[in-house]
């Protein structure tokens, strides 16, 4: 007996079904040879929805399904679920993407409802060569690594070593702590970093699952989800870690102000960044604990927001998120601190969006610090003082202002050994170069690389809330495969053909994931199908065709081909 | 150091001599077993053989312009499975840049192998070569005697074949020992070797003072003819419709994938059941398109070994002579690889430490052609 296909399309609301005519494409399916039923309905992926499928594959004896909904990025693993839990493979599903690629990019519904058809029957045309395959499991090692010791590194690890699993802790300089190390008080309620900082770093220092590496650089990371090896160096011994997951909290670096040369940071003295001013204010800093410029109290005060953020011209295109509020908390602390000085802040917007950010926002210019909206074109030096050129875009007119202090609000930028990290984990970095998340809504923490996960402004500018709050969520995500003990295999995996492969390795060059390997012996390659993703590149870079894909087949391509041409 | 040195002619016999060099070689078990041309038994071609016993090298010719296969594709067979006895292999410049991408690939290694590579002065096809010998010329000598000045001239009513018309390599490098005849004065060869080596070998000092720029002329005349031939195929071959129109007598035989160097796996797809259709199919693509050639798929395998080859195409030219349709495949693949290889910054066969441009990704490369 041939394959029994049930065929679903979905209305997914109006999404679809405003623009493509569900009902004809349902009659279509209903007329290709060997589908035995075809349905359309409201949501497939609701419960009712996926309980239709699961009775028909009782009633018809379905051998394979093929759901006409989103992308299978959105809904694949739920269908799959959906067949499972009535008795077939997980893998003998096949989605035809018809709103992603159809009617969310179409308007005219004869067009939209033409391509349907086609995009459903080749689905079905694959659905027809389907071949179950087999999840596989792979055990792990109930320990984790953390890379970065900044609040993000520490918070994920202590999550994790209170769980009760042993954490590798790596951190690059002498000391825990990263940038949060450098700074004074947090916004918006002013709160001292320093005890907050030191209890962490007791607690880590002091705990018994967490082993600690400072001075020490991750070198080498080879394995997959479960069971990693991990080198780590430091300038004298060489460590080989075995761990199940990694989390990345890698932190930032600022933005280099000199790169905006009209600002004439690194020229003139009394031209200072945001980190620097923490410093200046600092009570273990040159003034002790008053504000001296050059030995002097400021009697004039300019910030500058925006200092590589938001700026096309440095390539700098996204918003650094954490400046608007820091500049304000450190105007707030000059007008505490010298009540007579004048105090500007140079802004574009002022994005005061975090809980608590639009109350302080006001508080600071209640306490009579001046926002003026528009960045300065220039800085000159006038005797002992500098003289800062604008235009208040608010007003449409030019201004110079006269200060004896400027602070530049400068931007979080991706580390400029990021590069180094990307490459040992194989981790994609979005546009702007930080690493990137596996979907930006639904997986923020984790990567594509299963069994990493992000914590803190390694994966984009975020302040100190945030960042806690992402660590923990590392942690718990991280801890998630430990609990198990066990992970699941991607059961889609490139095969190799001996018969017909040469051993050239032009696809070990290829593949991001390490899979691949020449035996020497036999004088093929060979393939580690725990570090297979799945992704194709060998199976397209082969050139004798020794490579296929399963789930992907040259056969069931070739059909889904066919159906479209 | 590599040192220049010559070995005298004797008896105004270049070929004699070196062919008692060669079993100097093996005689002095500098390397165990040798890869030359030898005569055929019938005279009028040459075939390379793997030579143990010095006295069959009485019938070596490494001189003869003739190469019924690029030797690069035998060294892969010899070497593969790597050798436990030092191999030499004599080979010319294109057989030596086609073994360098082999080696890249995984298809031959180095270990054990010695490569002596020599100037090559042109090459015939191997029926013209055929036919010279039997008109009683003598293709080799008259070569060997033009060497001296670099201003070698096919036999009148002769060409030689086309890749070497445009061919930039007349000498070989890589080589452990190098054969030189171009800019050497007809009373010796030059051998040029490791210091080592050199010392093994009888040779005697002497100058080729001449060399360089025989060379540098021989070279630049056929880079002249090569940008003639590339500009008259770009001016023929200004689109997708004109490059496909180039193929359209492919019968797929897949000589060429046989005569190329460097076309490697095992069995290659077009050969395989993947292009044997349904007759049904057949059908369908000619009621779609009114009409559709036979046999099909001519352009795809053509394309397809275009795609696969063109980075590391040598140029040798093996697959035109190999093809019966007398598809212009030495201009295409030079032409179209002119610009790929240049897009790489790649030159086949230069180095074994340039990457295969289709195995190395760079994240900031060919931006252009797709969103940034």
């Amino acid at each position: 007996m041939g394959p029994r296909i049930g065929v679903y399309v979905c209305h997914c609301g109006v999404n679809i079904a405003a623009t493509v005519d569900v009902e004809a494409v349902t009659r279509f399916a209903q007329g290709l040879p060997s589908v035995a039923i075809a349905r359309d309905y409201t949501y497939m992926c609701s419960d009712p929805g996926q309980a239709l499928i699961k009775e028909d594959i009782e009633k018809f004896g379905l051998t394979k399904v093929v759901v006409a909904s989103c992308s299978p990025m959105m809904h694949e693993p739920t269908f799959r679920g959906t067949i499972q839990e009535a008795g077939l493979n997980p893998y003998c599903l096949e989605m035809a993407n018809i709103r992603e690629q159809c009617s969310w990019v179409h308007g005219e519904k004869d067009k939209a409802t033409r391509k349907a058809i086609q995009l459903v029957a080749a689905a079905v045309g694959k659905a027809f060569l389907l071949e179950p395959l087999e999840e596989r499991r792979a055990d792990v090692t109930p320990a984790a690594l953390v890379i970065g010791g900044g609040i993000a590194g520490m918070q994920a690890a202590l999550d994790i070593a209170k769980a009760g699993f042993l954490v590798y802790l790596v951190e690059k300089e002498p000391r825990l702590g990263g940038h949060l190390a450098q700074l004074g008080k947090t916004f918006p309620n002013l709160e001292s970093v320093t005890p907050l900082l030191s209890k962490a770093i007791e607690e880590v220092e002091g705990h018994p699952n967490i082993d600690l590496l400072t001075s020490a650089e991750v070198v080498g990371v080879e394995g997959y989800i479960g069971n990693f090896k991990v080198k780590v160096t430091d300038r004298t011994t060489r460590r080989e870690l075995k761990v199940g997951t990694i989390v990345v909290a890698t932190g930032y670096d600022l933005f280099d102000a000199q790169l905006k040369p009209e600002y004439g940071y690194g020229v003139y003295e009394k031209v200072i960044t945001g980190l620097e001013f923490e410093r200046l204010v600092s009570s273990s800093g040159p003034g002790e604990g008053e504000i001296l410029v050059k030995g002097k109290e400021p009697q004039d005060v300019v910030f500058i927001q925006c200092v590589g953020s938001r700026d096309k011209s440095v390539g700098q295109e996204y918003c650094s998120r954490i400046c608007c509020m820091y500049t304000a908390k450190q105007a707030f602390l000059v007008k505490e601190m010298l009540p007579q000085a004048r105090v500007t802040v140079l802004y574009m917007d002022v994005r005061a969006y975090g809980k608590g950010f639009e109350e302080f926002y006001d508080q600071v210019r209640g306490e009579g610090v001046i926002y003026r909206r528009g960045n300065p074109s220039e800085i000159y030096k006038k005797g002992e003082r500098l003289v800062i050129r604008a235009e208040d875009t608010l007003l449409g007119e030019p201004i110079q202002l006269e200060a004896d202090l400027v602070v530049l609000a400068t931007g979080i930028t991706p580390r400029r050994d990021s590069l180094k990290i990307a490459n040992l984990l194989k981790l994609p970095r979005s546009a702007d170069g930080f690493f990137m998340e596996a979907h930006p809504k639904l997986r923020p923490v984790d990567t594509v690389m299963n069994g990493v996960y992000l914590a803190g402004c390694c994966q984009g500018p975020k302040d100190i809330p945030d960042t806690v709050a992402q660590a923990k969520a590392a942690a718990a995500s991280a801890m998630a495969p430990l609990c198990q003990g066990q992970v699941k295999v991607e059961a889609v995996t490139s095969i190799i053909d001996e018969e017909l492969c040469s051993g050239c390795g032009i696809c070990a060059e290829v593949c991001v994931y390490d899979a691949l390997s020449l035996h020497e012996r036999k004088g093929v390659m060979t393939i580690n199908e725990v570090l297979c993703k799945g992704c194709g590149a060998c199976a397209v870079a082969c050139p004798s065709k020794a490579i296929k894909l399963s789930h992907f087949t040259p056969t069931q391509i070739l059909a889904q081909v066919d159906a479209l041409v | 150091m590599t040192m220049k040195k010559f070995l005298e002619v004797k008896e105004a016999d270049t070929l004699a001599t070196l062919r008692s060099f060669l079993k100097g070689l093996l005689e002095k078990e500098i390397i165990e077993a040798l890869l030359v041309p030898l005569e055929a038994p019938s005279g009028d071609t040459v075939m390379p053989a793997l030579v143990k016993e010095p006295a069959r090298l009485e019938k070596a010719n490494p001189l003869a312009p003739v190469m019924p296969v690029n030797a690069a594709r035998l060294v892969s067979s010899l070497t593969i499975g790597k050798p436990r006895e030092k191999i030499g292999a004599l080979l010319r410049s294109c057989e030596i840049r086609a073994l360098i991408e082999l080696v890249k690939l995984q298809q031959a290694h180095l270990e054990n192998l010695m490569i002596i590579g020599i100037d090559c002065l042109g090459t015939y096809e191997v029926t013209d070569y055929a036919k010279l010998i039997s008109e009683d010329r003598s293709p080799t000598m008259e070569l060997v005697r033009e060497a001296k000045e670099g201003a070698l001239f096919p036999h009148e009513g002769y060409q030689f074949r086309s890749a070497c018309r445009i061919c930039e390599y007349p000498m070989p490098q890589d080589a452990a020992l190098t054969i030189g005849l171009l800019g050497v004065d007809g009373e010796k060869i030059l051998i040029e070797a490791q210091e080592e080596l050199a010392g093994r070998l009888e040779l005697t000092e002497g100058e080729a003072t001449g060399r360089e720029e025989v060379i540098r002329k021989l070279v630049g005349a056929r880079i002249e003819e090569r940008d003639r031939i590339f500009a008259q195929f770009r001016e023929r071959v200004v689109d997708m419709p004109s490059l496909l129109a180039q193929f359209s007598t492919c019968i797929r035989c897949h000589n060429c994938t046989v005569a190329c160097p460097i076309c490697y796996c095992k069995e290659c797809l077009f050969r395989t059941s993947t292009f044997e259709h349904e007759s049904d199919r057949y059908l369908r693509w000619a009621q779609r398109k009114g009409a559709i050639q036979m046999p099909t798929d001519t352009l795809l395998f053509q394309l397809t070994r275009l795609n696969h080859m063109v980075t590391s195409c040598v140029g040798c030219g093996m697959c035109e002579s190999a093809c019966p349709s007398d598809i212009p495949l030495t201009t295409i693949f030079r032409a179209v690889g002119q610009e790929v290889q240049a897009m790489f910054d790649y030159l086949p066969g230069r180095s074994l430490e340039d990457e295969l441009p289709l195995a190395t990704f760079k994240e900031d490369e060919l931006t252009e052609l797709g969103e940034r």
